[in-house]
């Protein structure tokens, strides 16, 4: 009699504890969209140049490429993995755009696509190693990430590729009413992804190899070509968001993609994406960028020297992990008084 | 065979050797300023930092955690070290002493907040990686302290007889890091964590105190790179600990540390050190491009967790050669 009740108590209990994590999970894209507000009209209300036109195109640029940067990143750690390597690759990208721009005087379309190429394949490179030694991705990424850099300084001797047509270095300053033309881009990128993590079969299969490897693999997911079909889309994004920042400064760099890490991971981390793998939150990392480059701007507007950002920052990845795992003690309670 | 040779060859850190032996022997024949008094001296010294960064890492690789913030501690107690030399005008006993309780509270801070707040140690280490150096390029606004005093120097250029005195820090810390592991029950409760933390709590180990005390040591060691470095530049330079995230893997990495925790290997990182000198030296005296220093250590990282990679599934598949090991 009771093996009955509890059969039928079961389902109604996964239920309500999976109607509860689902709304655990949109008071935290809720919680975040609250914060962004409050920090907006804090920060408007000290320092009204903050909704200036000229500020709002400056944010609005650099939070285009953050939060590229940030899904370059969001894409691995849906497999439960990282790629330390995004900004070396990021960086060869530039270099090539900057090469086929001003050495080989090809067409900007070319140059773009020679670029995501290049950030593809290098994605790609690390997914076979990873899958192909079975060797941890952290450190195959660590170790890719100085061949990658290593050898875009040998090949272009660190210089810089300056004399960009002029049409290229203008997309810079595109623009949509007060926006940045970029965050078109960003947008596109972002609705792209949520597609492809909420409705496709690919997408489905990142995440449950990210989940439980074995599992997935058991269950018929190519893994192995899972894998580094992500690694190569973390490429393809690191290709991108190197393009957005070549138009920026109108230059090709050799340092550019030397500060990526901790964008890299704040905007997903922000966002509810989870290191261990098989949960992402595409509009969590958008938002999770916005109120990075937000938090960021405003401490430039309250003249905190920028050399203290970085500390700021710091304590910001601290809180909202703090916060995140506050909220998982919290569902794990509740799970445990529904069971 | 002799016993000892034997034993020799059975170790793990074995063809590691071979490999610096080898590169060594290279490198004197074709330059021959290597073996010049003055390289060695140079290549000692820097020998020294790195060695203390490498086990500063190692340790925490060993309960199966990671430390980014081992570079940003180094370089927060640096310029904290010659701000206090500088600024406070301290003698240098006391400040080295205040810069390692420092590091070490810093340690403990990570430590802390890794084993209550339970999240992954590598998101806390990141985070307090900007946090640490955001306080370091904030306090000096990026400008190095540059009027060491000349005690600090030449307390770095004295020798013990033929060594300089300043090799003995790191010797001292690999041989108390080795003992701590391998005599010492805080030493085994650490590689039992990381080797299965949750068998580790069954058996009464403490999983937050044993994180903590890691940290902690972690903190320590990063500090005397710092401090260490500082003495070797002559200035304290906000710049310091900014490129220690490779070499502070790639030594025990090289040396065959487990990336998942529970085995590490005090005297394979310590010849992984030597190599990675050996290789950013060599480079310098054959007058090749400083990127390839770079391209060369990443390269030498895949190299050997191919080679361990594969040297493991060779002993998997023959039984005999497993059975065979002490």
């Amino acid at each position: 009699m009771s093996s009955v009740v509890e059969k039928e108590a079961a389902p109604a209990r996964a239920l309500r504890a999976a109607r509860l994590l689902s709304m655990i999970q949109a008071a935290n894209t809720g919680g975040l969209l609250f914060v962004i507000l409050l920090l907006i009209a804090t920060i408007s209300a000290i320092a009204p140049s903050f909704l200036s036109p000229f500020n709002l195109f400056a944010l609005t640029r650099n939070l285009a490429s953050d939060a590229i940067i940030g899904f370059g990143m969001m894409v691995v750690l849906a497999l439960g993995q990282m790629n330390l390597a995004l900004g070396a690759i990021g960086v060869c990208a530039v270099m090539v755009t900057g090469y086929t721009l001003e050495q080989l005087g090809l067409p900007i379309p070319v140059a773009v696509l020679a670029a995501l190429a290049t950030g593809g394949l290098l994605g790609m490179l690390n997914g076979l190693l990873i899958v192909g030694t079975g060797i941890n991705a952290f450190v195959i990424t660590l170790a890719t990430a100085s061949l990658f850099t290593g050898l875009m300084l040998i090949v272009t001797k660190a210089t810089t590729f300056h004399n960009l047509p002029p049409e290229f270095s203008a997309l810079g300053y595109s623009r949509v009413g007060p926006i940045s033309g970029f965050l078109v881009v960003t947008l596109i990128v972002c609705g792209a992804l949520f597609l492809l993590f909420n409705f496709s079969v690919l997408g489905r299969q990142i995440l449950a190899t990210g989940a439980n490897m074995v599992a997935a693999g058991l269950s018929g997911v190519p893994v192995n070509r899972v894998i580094i079909i992500a690694h190569a889309l973390s490429g393809v994004l690191a290709g991108v968001a190197g393009v957005l920042v070549t138009a920026h400064l109108a230059a090709a760099l050799p340092s550019i993609g030397e500060d990526w890490l901790l964008p890299s991971f704040l905007a997903p981390l922000l966002g509810g994406t989870l290191l261990a793998g098989g949960f992402v939150s595409v509009s969590g990392a958008l938002l999770g960028a916005i109120l990075v480059s937000v938090l960021q701007n405003g401490l430039v507007l309250f003249n905190v020297n920028g050399f203290r950002i970085q500390f700021f920052l710091g304590l910001a990845l601290l809180a909202a992990v703090g916060l995140d795992r506050w909220r998982t003690v919290l569902v794990q309670r509740a799970e445990k008084r529904l069971t | 065979m002799t016993n000892l040779s034997k034993r020799l060859i059975s170790q793990d850190w074995f063809p590691l050797l071979l490999v610096t032996l080898v590169g060594a022997l290279l490198l004197a024949i074709i330059s021959n300023s290597f073996l010049s008094a003055y390289n060695l001296f140079v290549m000692l010294r820097i020998l020294s930092v790195t060695s203390l960064v490498a086990l500063s890492q190692m340790l925490v690789i060993a309960i199966g955690q990671m430390n980014l913030a081992v570079g940003a501690i180094g370089g927060l107690i640096a310029i904290l070290f010659g701000g206090m030399l500088e600024v406070y005008g301290l003698p240098i006993g006391l400040a080295a002493a205040v810069g390692l309780l420092l590091g070490l509270a810093a340690g403990v801070l990570s430590g802390a907040l890794v084993a209550y707040t339970r999240i992954s140690g590598f998101i806390i280490t990141l985070a307090l990686l900007f946090v640490f150096t955001g306080l370091n390029l904030g306090i000096t606004l990026s400008i190095p302290f540059y009027k060491m005093p000349q005690a600090l120097k030449d307390l770095y250029d004295s020798y013990l007889g033929p060594i300089p005195s300043i090799l003995l820090i790191p010797v001292l810390a690999a041989g108390a890091v080795a003992g701590l592991l391998y005599y010492t029950r805080p030493g085994r409760h650490m590689l039992a964590m990381g080797g299965n933390p949750a068998a580790a709590e069954l058996a009464g180990i403490s999983l937050s105190r044993t994180t903590i005390f890691t940290h902690t040591l972690s903190g320590g060691l990063a500090a005397l790179a710092g401090m260490v470095a500082v003495a070797r530049l002559g200035t304290a330079e906000p710049t310091i600990g900014a490129d220690w995230l490779l070499p502070s893997f790639a030594a025990p990495v090289i040396g065959g540390a487990v990336l998942e925790g529970g085995y590490v290997s005090v005297t394979g990182t310590m010849i992984a050190v030597v190599i990675i000198v050996l290789i950013t030296n060599g480079l310098l005296l054959a007058r090749t491009d400083p990127f390839y220093v770079q391209f060369f250590l990443g390269a030498l990282i895949l190299a050997t967790v191919l080679f361990n990679r594969w040297r493991s599934s060779v002993n998997v598949a023959s039984p005999e050669t497993t059975s065979g090991r002490p």
